[in-house]
């Protein structure tokens, strides 16, 4: 969240992924930093026992939502 | 004095029990009761340490977070501490906010770490800190508190709030308080803050961010000891062995440091040094790549040559941090892993400023 959230402050389009048990740690980050408003992606928890083609598959599933964040201006 | 404050709290309480009360409603507690935190008793530290209370100590900046003489103070005064102990806190503060340790990471991480505090040199027997009989506890004030302090100000101070932005899994009971002294002034070995550099009459504080204990019984003889260490610190599951590999790529895992205690008589090791004692469990933590395989922590099947390959869980001698402390009664011992690889959160050694 911190990374994405200054990537996009630098000037750069960044899209976040979180899992959903870091709903709200991500939500106060982005409070922390006035950015209430950044447009995070919540995946299903966890993600760490996915093995490769699992991951691959979950990172397909969200490809559409990175790309309409990184692409909205 | 006190008028100057940055962030003063006004609330009234009738008597003792409500003062405490109040302390877990504005939410400054650590599960345990606090000490109000009063402006004369806080102005009271303050003046003790001779610094301003408007001092930067540093900054976690991921956590928009600048610390001051005035949080730390607050912080210690909840905890129980005395004036003559806050030095010790602002040196341990001061350390655990130095660049290298990284603090965002053993502060938020799922892995559950605890910052443990090891002080040296003459201001342990100036405030009473134990190195001796139940060293992690309990049963002192000075050690009690000051590792108390430390966890409050990760909680109040820097933001370390337990499920919001600290993420522990499971933590252990060092995170209410892990503070421990050398007892150095009754063993030939020097002490750890000499053999990082200080002068042995300096005052430090050495931050780790860390697991908790593991005992070792093994006792008898030095060889006996360092072999029961060394396989205990060579299990898996700590992060000594975390997957993947940063800088040396060579290794193929991300290795750790890790403390060890030793308690008893220190003329057992009269035939050792600790540099002795380091350059063998440097080459003695260790796991086989089968193993590791096993564990995931490396990928692949296992392959012939595997079970015969060892990969050191440590890497340089100095990485591991060798404290003689702990009851007389016998010479046990304990390991106490890193919270993550070294690469993401080195000890570090601050000097105590005694005023």
């Amino acid at each position: 969240m911190h990374d994405g959230i200054h990537v996009e402050k630098a000037g750069l389009p960044s899209a976040t992924i979180c899992t959903d048990r870091f709903i709200p740690t991500a939500n106060a980050m982005a409070k922390m930093w006035g950015a209430e408003d950044y447009p995070t992606i919540f995946t299903q928890h966890p993600i760490e026992n996915l093995d490769r083609p699992a991951l691959r598959e979950r990172a397909e599933g969200l490809a559409t939502e990175v790309v309409a964040i990184l692409t909205s201006g | 004095m006190t008028t100057n404050f940055t962030d003063i709290t006004t609330t009234t309480w009738d008597d003792a029990l409500s003062a405490i009360e109040k302390g877990y409603e504005l939410g400054w507690s650590d599960g345990l009761p606090v000490v109000p935190p009063t402006t004369a008793r806080v102005a009271e530290f303050i003046g003790y340490s001779g610094r301003n209370l408007d001092d930067v100590i540093g900054e976690l900046p991921e956590r928009r977070r600048v610390i001051t003489v005035e949080k730390a103070a607050a912080n210690a005064v909840m905890a129980g501490c005395l004036p003559e102990y806050f030095p010790v806190v602002l040196a341990a503060t001061e350390a655990m906010l130095d660049p290298v340790f990284n603090l965002v990471g053993p502060s938020s991480s799922m892995g559950g770490a605890a910052v443990l505090c090891i002080v040296n040199g003459p201001i342990r027997e100036q405030i009473g800190l134990n190195s001796r009989n139940n060293l992690f506890g309990p049963g002192n004030r000075a050690n009690g508190t000051i590792g108390r302090a430390i966890r409050l100000i990760l909680m109040n101070a820097c933001a370390a709030i337990p499920g919001l932005f600290d993420r522990s899994v499971i933590g252990h009971p060092g995170k209410y308080t892990y503070c421990i002294a050398e007892a150095e002034g009754e063993t030939h070995w020097t002490p750890l803050h000499v053999d990082r550099g200080f002068d042995a009459g300096d005052s430090t504080v050495t931050v780790f961010a860390s697991e908790a204990p593991r005992q070792v019984r093994s006792v008898g003889r030095p060889e006996a000891i360092l072999y029961a260490i060394a396989d205990v610190a060579s299990s898996l599951g700590t992060s000594m062995s975390t997957s993947g590999s940063v800088g040396d790529v060579s290794v193929g895992i991300r290795q750790g440091q890790v403390a060890i205690t030793i308690a008893g008589n220190s003329n057992l090791w009269r035939d050792w040094t600790k540099q002795q004692v380091r350059e063998y469990l440097h080459e003695n933590v260790r796991r086989s790549v089968a193993d590791l395989k096993r564990g995931l922590v490396l990928r692949g099947d296992v392959e012939p040559g595997d079970e015969a390959a060892m990969v050191p869980l440590v890497p340089e001698p100095d990485d591991i941090l060798v404290v003689f402390a702990g009851g007389e009664e016998s010479n046990s011992s304990s390991v106490i892993p890193s919270w993550g690889p070294k690469v993401g959160s080195t000890a570090v050694t601050k000097t105590v400023n005694v005023p």
